[in-house]
């Protein structure tokens, strides 16, 4: 009886130290919105989650799109990993972030092929953006770059040049913004734009699959897209660091706090293990200056190669970042009035299959994207010169509408033939994507950024065929990607197919249409 | 028979160690729990194991805090014990507009602002005779110099950095003033040089477009001094060539993070400006509950951790600071020239001014 009742001290003993000595699992998951330039670093993640025990899911989003869930505190995420500790700065109206510390740095430059950066006197020597604006207006240098109102690598390289261009103002000022003489020296550098993307990795991407001069990109980008051209025996690019706006990013990666104590402590445990110092030196090894006094620790010369015009013991000195009001200014105008105008494509699947849910979700999506003031809230929103049409399609094309400039009035009257159409038919996806293509074609190209966008809940099954795209594409030789958004039953290799085609990607908008559009947009 | 005696010593090991675990945790002493808002800065020196340990096992606390800004925490103090802000005009605005509430409050800790820069940087204002060295310690000698090179838009480049490119301004970056306490006390600071003198209602008006001026030419401010003190560290002089912050930052750091301070520290400059202000820590106490709250964080081991892990300078009489236990160079034994601070009144015209920059 007494040995009974000791034993059961002892048990409820023990229940109560090792509740108290927080002795708790340590499994969960941590859902992170990070950038989509620290793909790179999942194999670190991986190894943080094999010895932790926790699992840390990581959500890639644009800069721009991150900044906006902040400010909408949706709470599907526990931590943000943007490029720029400027969106947090931006985004965090409700203070909710905590523990932000930057994690590494890199700073955004041009990557130029190198014996092109050589005919162009950029090698060895400090260049300006003034010079880089020289090379475009000769007509000597076409560059790649992410949409500056999406993606943190394409505002940083736009905040840059409008320093640069305002002559190094010692801080741009909405008045600033209004000259001009900017607009003028802005479009012409934006007219050596060939391709645009919403995502600075898929940048690279795009990149290696075709023959580019340049592109507008992280250090530590420019540093994995040439180990893979040495690797396809290609010339490497050269980087190029404008040193009049040259513009750092920090990669903080922050807390989202909603008073869970367990989260906090998986968060900070992740934080701890990136910033350990073996961990920081792997990190290093994948391009990413880390290290503190603006002085890469450790440098490997095949990472951070000297031959590619990296140097790591030359001081940045990056600009100073205006303030947010004229930050979110300057994206308006960028939007509006500077960027290279884009002339878009909707071709849309109006077939049977599409009535009912996928024909709200589609005229949902299209409503987001010509409501001018709800296109506006995503930085979507279309400058006067912007073009955009729609092929409304099942086994034959609708009809063809188009709108020119950014009068609400014409998109209001695009979006009510949108809306006044039902669905019927059987899919022909090619039959639209040629005539989009033939339309396109028409067109002087060198002012536009086209694009197609082919939406499609269904197989193609009648009428032209991949080889007739495969044919009208390859005849207009002219780089003209066909973006896909699958939904329903599309069939993913039939979009697949044509995104290799014509070096774009497909979107997948199943479990949310109005956000494949979205993305996709993102990309016009 | 054997059995029952390993039952009796189990019993007995039970009740000795539960009764020890009691007194560790501070059983000894009657406990209570304080609700404070606490400003950010001091949630190292808060979350530190031994003050946690002292406070429970000596004075019976434990703390329950949420972050909150010093002007923030004022406004909207809620139903917390206490409230610990980084200011004393923190204090003075709370007495003017609730001294009602106030059970008691004292000074626990004090740093003074500092300027953070690099070798290259303070090496050129050497030579300006904008700084001067006094044993180890740098010393902003020529304080008015330095704010007329920033307000006449000199550049690094005159002074001989040639590094930073030739467009570069000098200039002092300090978090943003209306939202971060560090900011604002750099701005009181900076009105008092711009105007010889600590500003009062008579001249206040005065020096507003000038600190507009000034803030004008800063486009971006961080609104946390840890972030701003984490990225001068980071991205180096390019960036960040003169800071504004607290000295308690440089001290933490190179406590919690001895390997990374020993390969920067031969570069990192710090600069004490003549004069400079305090920042005060006051605790306000608002319920009688936590009254005891003031002994318990005066007591001198924990005084002694503030500083010598924290970098809290003591707020307490009698006790020293002793700068060779910290590892940092150049630190001054005594802050002398301190410059009085505005009342809070002219301080929040300041501030509402700065707003509309």
């Amino acid at each position: 009886m007494r040995r009974k009742l000791s034993y059961l001290i002892l048990l409820i003993f023990l229940v109560t130290i090792l509740s108290s000595s927080g002795c708790s699992s340590s499994s969960g998951t941590l859902v992170v919105l990070s950038g989509s330039e620290n793909e790179a670093l999942e194999p670190i993640i991986q190894k943080f989650e094999k010895q932790s025990g926790i699992k840390v899911e990581m959500k890639y989003k644009g800069s721009v799109d991150i900044m906006l869930e902040l400010e909408n505190s949706t709470t599907d995420f526990d931590a943000v990993w943007p490029a720029n500790s400027l969106w947090v700065s931006i985004g965090d109206k409700k203070r909710v972030v905590k523990h932000l510390k930057s994690i590494m740095t890199s700073p955004v430059v041009f990557g130029i092929r190198k014996s092109l950066a050589g005919e162009l006197g950029f090698i060895g020597t400090d260049v300006s953006v003034k010079d880089i604006l020289n090379a475009i207006t000769a007509k000597k240098l076409s560059f790649m770059m992410t949409s500056a109102t999406q993606s943190n690598s394409g505002a940083s390289a736009y905040i840059g040049f409008l320093y640069a261009l305002l002559d190094n103002t010692e801080n741009i000022t909405k008045e600033d913004l209004r000259k001009p003489e900017l607009k003028l020296q802005l479009q012409k550098l934006f007219s050596g734009i060939n391709r645009s993307s919403a995502s600075s990795g898929w940048l690279k991407d795009l990149f290696l699959q075709g023959s580019y001069d340049a592109m507008v990109n992280y250090e530590s980008i420019i540093i994995e897209t040439n180990k893979e051209l040495i690797k396809k025996g290609k010339e490497p690019l050269y980087v190029v660091y404008p040193h009049d706006g040259l513009v750092l990013s920090d990669s903080p990666l922050g807390y989202v706090n909603r008073g869970d104590a367990k989260k906090q402590e998986m968060f900070k445990r992740l934080q701890e293990y990136l910033l350990s110092e073996k961990v920081q030196e792997e990190i290093s090894a994948l391009g990413r200056r880390t290290g503190l006094g603006g002085i890469i620790s450790k440098t490997d010369p095949n990472v951070f190669n000297p031959d590619w015009g990296i140097d790591s013991k030359k001081l940045l000195s990056p600009i100073k970042l205006p303030s947010p009001d004229v930050i979110e200014e300057a994206l308006n105008l960028y939007q509006t009035a500077f960027k290279k105008p884009s002339y878009a494509i909707y071709c849309l699947d109006f077939s049977g299959s599409m009535s009912g849910e996928g024909e709200k979700k589609l005229k949902e999506a299209m409503t987001m994207i010509l409501n001018q003031d709800i296109a506006k809230k995503y930085l979507l929103h279309s400058s006067a010169e912007d073009v955009v049409a729609v092929i409304p399609f099942s086994d034959k094309i609708f009809d063809i509408w188009e709108v020119r400039g950014n009068d609400p009035q014409q998109f209001k009257e695009l979006l009510e033939r949108i809306n006044s159409l039902s669905p019927q038919g059987a899919t022909d996806i090619y039959s639209p994507v040629i005539e989009a293509l033939s339309k396109l074609d028409a067109q002087n190209l060198d002012n536009y950024i086209p694009s197609i966008v082919l939406m499609t809940d269904g197989k193609s099954n009648t009428g032209k065929s991949f080889y007739n795209l495969k044919a009208s594409w390859s005849g207009i030789n002219k780089d003209i990607p066909v973006f896909s958004i699958m939904f329903g039953s599309a069939d993913a290799k039939q979009l697949e197919e044509i995104a290799s085609l014509t070096r774009a990607r497909v979107f997948d908008g199943k479990h949310n249409l109005v956000d494949a559009f979205k993305k996709a947009r993102g990309y016009n | 028979m054997n059995k029952k005696i390993i039952g009796i010593v189990i019993l007995l090991i039970i009740v000795l160690s539960a009764t020890a675990i009691y007194y560790l945790q501070g059983g000894g002493v009657e406990q209570v729990t304080l609700k404070g808002l606490v400003g950010g800065e001091k949630i190292g020196f808060l979350e530190d194991p031994q003050v946690k340990k002292i406070l429970k096992a000596k004075y019976g606390i434990t703390i329950d805090y949420s972050k909150a800004g010093s002007l923030d925490m004022i406004k909207e103090e809620g139903e917390n014990d206490f409230l610990f802000p980084s200011s004393q005009i923190a204090l003075e605005i709370f007495k003017a507009s609730k001294a009602q509430k106030i059970v008691k409050s004292a000074v626990i800790i004090n740093s003074p602002i500092v300027f953070y820069s690099w070798d290259i940087v303070v090496n050129a204002l050497e030579k300006e005779g904008v700084v001067t060295r006094k044993d180890k310690t740098l010393y902003v000698s020529n304080f008015q110099k330095l704010t007329d090179m920033i307000m006449e838009g000199k550049k690094w480049n005159d002074i001989g950095i040639g590094e930073f490119g030739k467009n570069k301004s000098v200039t002092v970056i300090s978090t943003d003033p209306t939202r971060s306490n560090s900011g604002n006390m750099f701005t009181a600071l900076l009105a008092g040089i711009l105007n010889d003198g600590v500003i009062d209602n008579s001249n206040v008006e005065a020096i507003i477009p000038k600190l507009k001026q000034f803030y004008s030419k800063q486009g971006f401010l961080q609104n946390s001094s840890s972030d701003l003190f984490n990225q001068y560290l980071i991205t180096g002089p390019g960036a960040n060539p003169i800071i504004a912050g607290y000295e308690s930052q440089i001290i933490e750091y190179s406590r919690e993070n001895p390997k990374a301070w020993q390969t920067i520290k031969d570069k990192v400059r710090i600069l004490y400006p003549v004069p400079t202000v305090w920042s005060a820590h006051p605790v306000i106490v608002l319920k009688p509950s936590a009254s005891k709250l003031i002994a318990a964080l005066e007591d001198k081991d924990i005084q002694k951790i503030a500083w010598e892990k924290h970098g809290f300078r003591t707020g307490v009489a009698g006790i020293d600071n002793d700068i060779s236990v910290v590892p940092v160079e150049g630190l001054p034994e005594r802050i002398d020239n301190v410059m009085a601070l505005p009342t809070p009144e002219v301080m929040q015209r300041i501030i509402q001014a700065l707003e509309t920059r």
